[in-house]
């Protein structure tokens, strides 16, 4: 197939082609690898040309504790959060694919809103909830509002894995004498335990990521990102890029779950659905 | 339940047909409706009504009052100008996601065409690495890179291409870099798998019949993947209209464009929650953001609906 479709594109198209997709990563990676490299470079203030090689930006972070620390909360509340928000997630996905009732797009529809709504006016509105509630400014305030924001992604993507999922393998384990509970639990999660692990990652990542909803409700205990942002502010620091380079390394091992759970989901989903 | 579990499939075959009206259903949906109720309508609900609290000593006081509003839009066009926040962000936000469409369709398609299918996973792989590592990180990054004497103003002027250090810091292209580099990622990876999903036989149906490879581009494929742009330019705007990290790390605050030297308007939210604590005036402007994303929502909706 891939002779096929390629007799098409003409030699000079083609050179251009691979030239754009060369400058397109070119710029994809150009932040990641300044971040690596500059966080082993001599000079507090990062210029060009590169002065020296060092090791000390990472004592630095070692020495200071601030951004640990909270790299540490958000090694917390982000695995915790991506966890409830799959788990509830799961089974809203496994409803809305086996049942019909009234209101079902009604509520498909609830269920995806909230990815909609940007994170900033969602900040906003939780700090209102939550300070009446006097929840603000706590690690748990942080827990509770991003299972919100990443419930749709983990709905959506393990709806798309249930949805692959051929309906007679379900019936069959009720005519084999399997109750609701024992199909749901032997057979379905199974089969959604890669589009639960995909859906955790992505989930992960999001509230390991967010900044502003954190921003308003985490108070005096920040995550990473509004510690960053704080830092950003005050004391520009090299020790940014030392923090970015582990960070970059938790990314790289997340990299490889998503090319092992999520792209297979994304890509192959088609081919395994055809029989439905 | 518990009953049924204990009886042994081998001895008692019993053959279950599960209703739609069965307990199971309630007990899947009720989690994630009780939590959306909870910490998701009921905070918006709050948010629209804070909007109309006041404050007193530092304390936001319910009740029911405009001033928060007839405040905001008496300064519509003096002091806080929030119509020009508005249209910064409107601007920042249209150009950046119409710029984000247009380089990462080619982008995609190259990958799409011209990559051998064994490299293509791989490849994707790479290009959706950035969305993996942490935005305010690679927002630091490209400071480093955008600065007067940055990498990229460094080898400008090593090169003799310029004399002068190019401004972008502090400019809302660098807002826009900012946002591009978020958004490339989500934006390639539409367009992707709309790409992919297109019936393969239809190219080589236009190609038989005689079509160009413009003309096939043109009138196949671009039409193919009209739902991945919509859906490209519907997110691409949302991010952009709510991101505030890229205006203010790489746009300063108030970054210039052919508008002026404004700030976004969500920069302007969160100064001034920053600077006041005023929660109820917040609560206002976001109730504001709210209601020009919904009338951006509609009108990209009449507008679909008008073309189908």
């Amino acid at each position: 197939m891939s002779t096929q479709r390629k007799q098409g594109i003409d030699l000079g198209l083609a050179i251009a082609g691979w030239g754009y997709l060369l400058l397109g990563f070119l710029f994809l990676m150009l932040p990641i690898v300044t971040l690596i490299a500059f966080s082993f470079e001599d000079a507090r203030f990062p210029t060009f040309p590169w002065t020296g090689w060092t090791m000390r930006w990472y004592q630095e972070l070692l020495s200071d504790g601030r951004l640990l620390q909270s790299l540490q909360r958000s090694l917390i509340v982000s695995p915790l959060a991506a966890a409830i928000a799959t788990v509830i997630g799961f089974f809203a996905a496994y409803a809305l694919n086996r049942f019909n009732f009234p209101g079902k797009n009604l509520l498909s529809t609830l269920f995806i809103v909230p990815i909609l709504v940007p994170p900033l006016i969602l900040g906003v509105a939780f700090l209102g909830l939550l300070s009446r509630l006097n929840l603000q400014g706590q690690v748990f305030s942080i827990l509770l509002t991003h299972v919100v924001i990443l419930m749709p992604t983990a709905i959506a993507l393990i709806s798309l894995r249930l949805a692959q999922m051929p309906k007679d393998i379900e019936e069959a384990a009720w005519n084999l004498g399997a109750n609701e509970w024992q199909a749901l639990y032997r057979v379905i999660l199974p089969w959604a335990i890669p589009g639960i692990a995909g859906a955790w990652l992505l989930a992960f990542t999001f509230s390991f990521d967010e900044f502003i909803i954190a921003w308003f409700v985490s108070g005096f205990q920040p995550t990473l990102p509004v510690s960053i942002y704080t830092f950003l502010g005050a004391n520009l620091s090299p020790s940014l890029n030392a923090i970015g380079t582990i960070v970059f390394g938790i990314s790289v091992v997340l990299l490889t779950g998503v090319e092992l759970l999520l792209l297979p989901l994304l890509l192959d989903g088609r081919s395994s659905s055809r029989e439905m | 339940m518990t009953k049924q579990i204990s009886i042994p499939g081998k001895r008692s075959r019993i053959r279950w047909l599960p209703q739609d009206n069965s307990l199971l259903k309630y007990i899947c949906l009720a989690p994630a409706v009780i939590y959306d109720s909870i910490f998701f309508l009921l905070p918006l609900v709050f948010l629209v009504w804070i909007g109309f609290w006041s404050v007193e000593n530092y304390r936001a006081v319910p009740g029911f009052s405009l001033a928060n509003y007839s405040d905001i839009f008496s300064q519509f066009f003096v002091k806080s100008r929030y119509a020009y926040a508005i249209a910064q962000s409107l601007w920042v936000a249209i150009t950046t996601t119409a710029l984000g469409i247009l380089l990462c369709y080619p982008f995609a398609m190259a990958l799409m065409f011209l990559v051998p299918e064994r490299l293509q996973r791989l490849l994707l792989v790479l290009a959706i690495t950035p969305f993996w590592t942490s935005y305010i990180l690679r927002l630091y990054a490209w400071q480093t890179i955008l600065n007067n004497n940055g990498l990229l103003n460094t080898l400008l002027i090593q090169l003799k291409w310029v004399e002068q250090p190019v401004t972008i810091m502090f400019t809302q292209w660098g807002t826009r870099i900012g946002l591009l580099h978020y958004l490339a990622p989500i934006i390639i990876l539409i367009l992707y798998l709309v790409l992919r999903n297109t019936d393969r036989s239809l190219l080589g149906a236009a190609r038989n019949l005689g079509a160009t490879q413009w003309q096939t581009f043109w009138r196949v494929i671009l039409p193919l993947s009209k739902p991945g742009i919509v859906y490209s330019a519907v997110f691409g705007l949302i991010i952009s209209l709510g991101d505030v990290l890229s205006g203010i790390i790489l746009g300063g605050g108030t970054g210039q464009s052919v508008l002026g030297k404004f700030p976004l308007f969500s920069t302007v939210i969160l100064n001034e929650y920053a600077a006041s604590t005023n929660l109820p005036r917040t609560s206002a402007l976001a109730t504001i953001l709210i209601g020009i994303m919904m009338i951006i929502l509609v009108s990209g909706l009449k507008l679909t609906e008008s073309e189908s």
